[in-house]
């Protein structure tokens, strides 16, 4: 297994810049998952990898040995498609052995290794049919079972769950799991799904419009997002933003106003928050962020803004319930609804219905604060 | 920076690109390689069919004699001849006459029977596609002498059936007369071509996903309300191409006439394929006949512009 | 649409198909039945049928050269569209899958000489063919076979590329395998169905192509087929039973595979209107 290093790496469509200056090292043995919204160029850099793709700028390494400029039959990586691209007109064990048979491996090493591959998956009973006789889920273990047997450097993982029903993903993420652990390979996985990412990665790359947002282990990322961005796209539902203005601060602690939470007795709260040490300190009026994750909503009166509203939807899903708050003329800032809805998470059935009062408390403990995009302010501990 | 995603060893096909490939597989590496594979095509077609195209446009304008080296230059001559000679544009009259009779006939049938095999007969449909497609596959020149034989005033089945029902037959033979030999030539063109029509429209039918016509259904529209308005526009494309290519048929139309009437009787059925062999080798006004494949050459360029232009719409 | 009980729309539907497929048939096997006709028979009973069946007819034409002309068809047609799917199958994967101005230009050319019909150059084409002394040779006349070939076919195949699930070569190329190789056995041996279309419809075109024939195999026992019985009809002016039976010999291959292959047929002239 060997270490996969990208250095400056940087890939023009013409007129499109499509990756920026990309830098990320894989340690030997990773599990890397690049995820982001469409578009924004993680395919790409997974086929640059490949050889896919040729690169305008940088450096591909792996194991230290610099293949940007080789081909991809010779880089050593091996590649598993979105839509399996399996040979129609090879049986399974003849597209499983294909690679070895092109590099001239005698009879005996190709049969052994299929043979390994296939315990491995678990598709021994498939192996002498063609690819139209199998379901999507074999023909995925198929197109895996095809870069394990050629023993690659890197494997790289494009999208591979797309294109399965859900069921049937939730057990192949698990299955990816148990391989990549029982072959201790390094691992490149590309997906648009952030419970994949979050699941399946001992690394996550979240990338946005061809640049890197953020490189971290999944909880370093939803618990310390560096950029607003990263803290809104991992985590679902997504967390509450909600536009607010710097009304003072005092030392490392500002406090902030928000519009339309007057509660009636006449002054407005304000929310009080300590900033992260090396964060900057914003100025006075200064348009702010304030971030709130669906299962981070305080109960019962408290410090901190008071949401009231009433049940727009409830999600009931038997061991959680999600409830979707109209909160007037208050609403959620880039939220998953169109509405502006407010998302609450609880880990409890409840007994909900649209049009019942409720009302949550935001506590400044348990709050993000994004000043132009950065995070300036992080809660306390990390909350279930 | 530039592209240069590849060793010196396999090279890049168009280099001329900056930027590289936009997310194509590499064809086959070098340049050498990339001629190797597209020469044949390009020279085959050069030598036989520009080459040909361009030396006819030249050579109308000259002269030729009989010793091909004999060349002598005329300008407009040859066109103005053409524009001069009522045979000419006899031909070119009967031509758009094919081309007109044809469209309607052949299109117009070929629809009314495709219609019928998709949705108006529950079975047999591949059966009466098969025969009545088989005219297709035999040549125009063994088309035309079943249907000379039938029409042969003397031992033809038509002549016999016609007049055993008390209807008189042409003087002249249906062939020969003047006035209805062209209509004649008209509708066995029809018995053969039809089919092939028939089959084109029927793939595009075939191409309208069923669940349009249902939830035509359920709105209320059904018969010929459907027709109008969810099958005659899905296969608007696909009658826009037989049309194209059922005119461009009738300008090219050579093989039937030649075999039967060779463009008589009195040019009767001349069309401009008969008349330019005619001037050529029978006459061997070489420079004439070119002049009037110019003429024929621009109608089918541009017909055939307008065929692509179409199919590639779809 | 009603159950058990036809529908008088139905009825119609299938009264309008069965004439026009009588329409077809009867001509047909009328020809086919006058090749047993006495002379007798066809002057005094033209729309009967004849009283034996004996094959002297098939003879007389046999005699007449028609085993040669379909032997020469044969090998004409068969030369002609191997080189027109090898050439254009090059050609177009070339095409498809490069995406330069160059090739662009070259594509838009090829599709230009498809509009180009062998009539409207028949007088210069005559001239180089003649002129390069390829007259009167089975070989020589392939040539200009497969260049009017090669566009239809070129078309046929790009959009076939085009539609090619380019995975397929890029699981190869990671697989080890050079572009070559990568042709040679990913793309081709899927290729099938695209290569058979293109083949049946060029080789119905050349099988019964007339005018480049006539004016090219001029030679008596190198004709073709269609060529040939054009000539029957005109030296068998009374005998109306050899030519009926040269005829019946001279659509039988073509209608025997049409038959058996139909759905080929079908599907690629049906390609046209895509």
């Amino acid at each position: 297994m060997a270490t996969l290093d990208i250095r400056n790496l940087d890939k023009h469509y013409g007129a499109f810049h499509a990756l920026r200056d990309i830098n990320v090292g894989i340690e030997s043995g990773e599990f890397l998952v690049l995820v982001g919204p469409s578009g924004c160029g993680k395919s790409t850099l997974l086929r640059a990898i490949a050889g896919l793709e040729s690169v305008s700028g940088g450096q591909i390494l792996i194991g230290g040995r610099d293949i940007s400029r080789i081909e991809p039959f010779d880089r050593g990586v091996a590649m598993v498609f979105q839509n399996y691209a399996l040979y129609p007109h090879m049986t399974v064990r003849q597209n499983m052995g294909f690679a070895l048979k092109v590099a001239r491996q005698p009879k005996a090493v190709i049969d052994a290794a299929v043979q390994r591959a296939a315990e491995i998956l678990r598709i021994e009973a498939q192996l002498d049919k063609k690819p139209k006789a199998l379901s999507g889920g074999q023909k995925q273990r198929v197109a895996i079972g095809r870069a394990i047997t050629r023993s690659p450097e890197v494997f790289l993982f494009d999208e591979p769950l797309s294109n399965l029903d859900a069921a049937l993903r939730s057990q192949m993420r698990i299955e990816l799991g148990r391989l990549h652990a029982q072959l201790g390979a390094t691992m490149v996985y590309v997906t648009h799904d952030q419970t994949e990412a979050m699941t399946m990665a001992s690394r996550i790359v979240v990338l946005r419009d061809g640049e890197v947002e953020q490189i971290g282990s999944p909880l370093e990322l939803y618990n310390r997002p560096a950029r607003r961005f990263v803290a809104g796209f991992l985590g679902s539902p997504r967390m509450n933003f909600i536009q607010a203005r710097v009304r003072s601060s005092t030392g490392r602690i500002v406090s902030l106003d928000a519009p339309h939470l007057d509660t009636g007795a006449g002054n407005a709260p304000s929310l009080d928050i300590t900033l992260a040490p090396d964060a900057a300190v914003p100025a006075p009026g200064a348009p702010v962020v304030v971030g709130i994750r669906p299962e981070a909503f305080a109960d019962g009166a408290g410090v901190g803004w008071q949401l009231n509203g009433t049940v727009a939807v409830v999600e009931s899903l038997g061991r959680d319930t999600l409830l979707y708050i109209d909160t007037g003329p208050l609403r959620a800032f880039d939220s998953e609804s169109l509405e502006g809805y407010f998302a609450v998470h609880r880990t409890r059935q409840m007994d909900a219905r649209h049009g019942d009062a409720v009302s949550v408390r935001i506590d400044p403990r348990h709050v993000y604060l994004f000043d132009d995009e950065r995070a300036i302010a992080w809660p306390e501990r990390a909350d279930d | 920076m530039r592209a240069a995603a590849t060793t010196s060893a396999g090279g890049v096909v168009a280099a001329s690109d900056q930027g590289g490939q936009g997310g194509q597989a590499r064809p086959a590496s070098g340049l050498g390689s990339t001629l190797f594979l597209l020469l044949p095509a390009v020279g085959l077609c050069t030598v036989f069919i520009l080459l040909p195209a361009l030396l006819a446009i030249v050579g109308s304008f000259f002269e030729i004699g009989l010793g091909s080296t004999d060349w002598r230059f005329a300008g407009l001559t040859n066109y103005a001849r053409a524009m001069d000679d009522p045979v000419f544009w006899i031909a070119l009259r009967n031509n758009l006459f094919i081309v007109i009779g044809s469209v309607i006939l052949q299109v117009g049938f070929g629809t009314v029977l495709a219609a019928i095999l998709d949705r108006g007969i529950p079975k047999g449909g591949t059966v009466f596609r098969t025969i009545i497609f088989a005219p297709m596959v035999m040549s125009t020149i063994a088309v035309a002498l079943i249907w000379l034989v039938i029409l042969d005033p003397n031992v033809g089945a038509l002549n016999t059936l016609v007049k055993s029902m008390g209807l008189p037959t042409p003087k002249l033979g249906w062939l020969g007369d003047p006035s209805i030999s062209l209509g004649i030539l008209l509708l066995i063109a029809m018995w053969q071509y039809t089919g092939f029509m028939m089959v084109l429209i029927l793939a595009g039918l075939q191409g309208i996903p069923k669940e349009l016509y249902e939830a035509a259904t359920l709105d209320g529209a059904r018969g010929l309300t459907a027709f109008r308005h969810i099958t005659l526009p899905g296969i608007r494309n696909v009658l826009i191409v037989a049309v194209l290519i059922t005119t461009i048929g009738g300008f090219k139309v050579f093989d039937l006439i030649f075999a039967t009437t060779r463009g008589g009787p009195a040019n009767a059925t001349q069309v401009m394929g008969t008349y330019i062999y005619q001037q050529a080798f029978n006459l061997g006004n070489l420079g004439y006949a070119n002049a009037m494949s110019v003429v024929l050459l621009i109608i089918a360029v541009i017909l055939g512009a307008l065929q692509l232009r179409v199919s590639r719409r779809a | 649409m009603g159950g058990p009980r036809f529908r008088l729309a139905t009825l119609i539907a299938y009264g309008i198909v069965s004439l026009w497929s009588l329409l077809v048939i009867i001509p047909t096997l009328w020809m086919v039945l006058g090749a047993f006709k006495t002379r007798r028979e066809f002057f005094l009973d033209p729309l009967g049928l004849p009283s034996t069946f004996g094959p002297e007819a098939f003879e007389r034409a046999l005699g007449a050269g028609i085993g040669t002309f379909l032997l020469n068809s044969a090998i004409v047609t068969v030369l002609s569209v191997i080189l027109i799917v090898v050439v254009s199958g090059m050609a177009a994967y070339v095409l498809a899958r490069t995406d330069s101005r160059w090739m662009r230009f070259v594509y838009l050319l090829i599709v230009a000489g498809f509009a180009v019909p062998v009539q409207a150059v028949l007088i210069p084409l005559f001239q180089l063919v003649s002129g390069a002394g390829m007259l009167n040779s089975l070989f020589g006349i392939v040539l200009p076979y497969a260049a009017y070939g090669i566009p239809f076919t070129i078309i046929l195949f790009y959009a076939f590329f085009l539609d090619f699930p380019k995975e397929l070569e890029e699981a190869a190329l990671l697989d080890g395998c050079r572009p070559v190789k990568t042709f040679f056995h990913v793309v081709l041996p899927l290729t099938g169905p695209a290569i058979a279309s293109a083949a049946i419809f060029q080789a119905v075109f050349i099988w019964n192509e007339f005018i480049l024939a006539l004016l090219m195999l001029t030679r008596p026992d190198l004709k073709t087929l269609t060529v040939g019985i054009l000539q029957l009809g005109g030296e068998f002016t009374a005998d109306w039973a050899a030519i009926m039976a040269g005829l019946s010999i001279a659509i039988l291959p073509l209608l025997l595979i049409f038959v058996l292959a139909q759905k080929y047929f079908v599907r690629s002239l049906a390609g046209l209107g895509k």
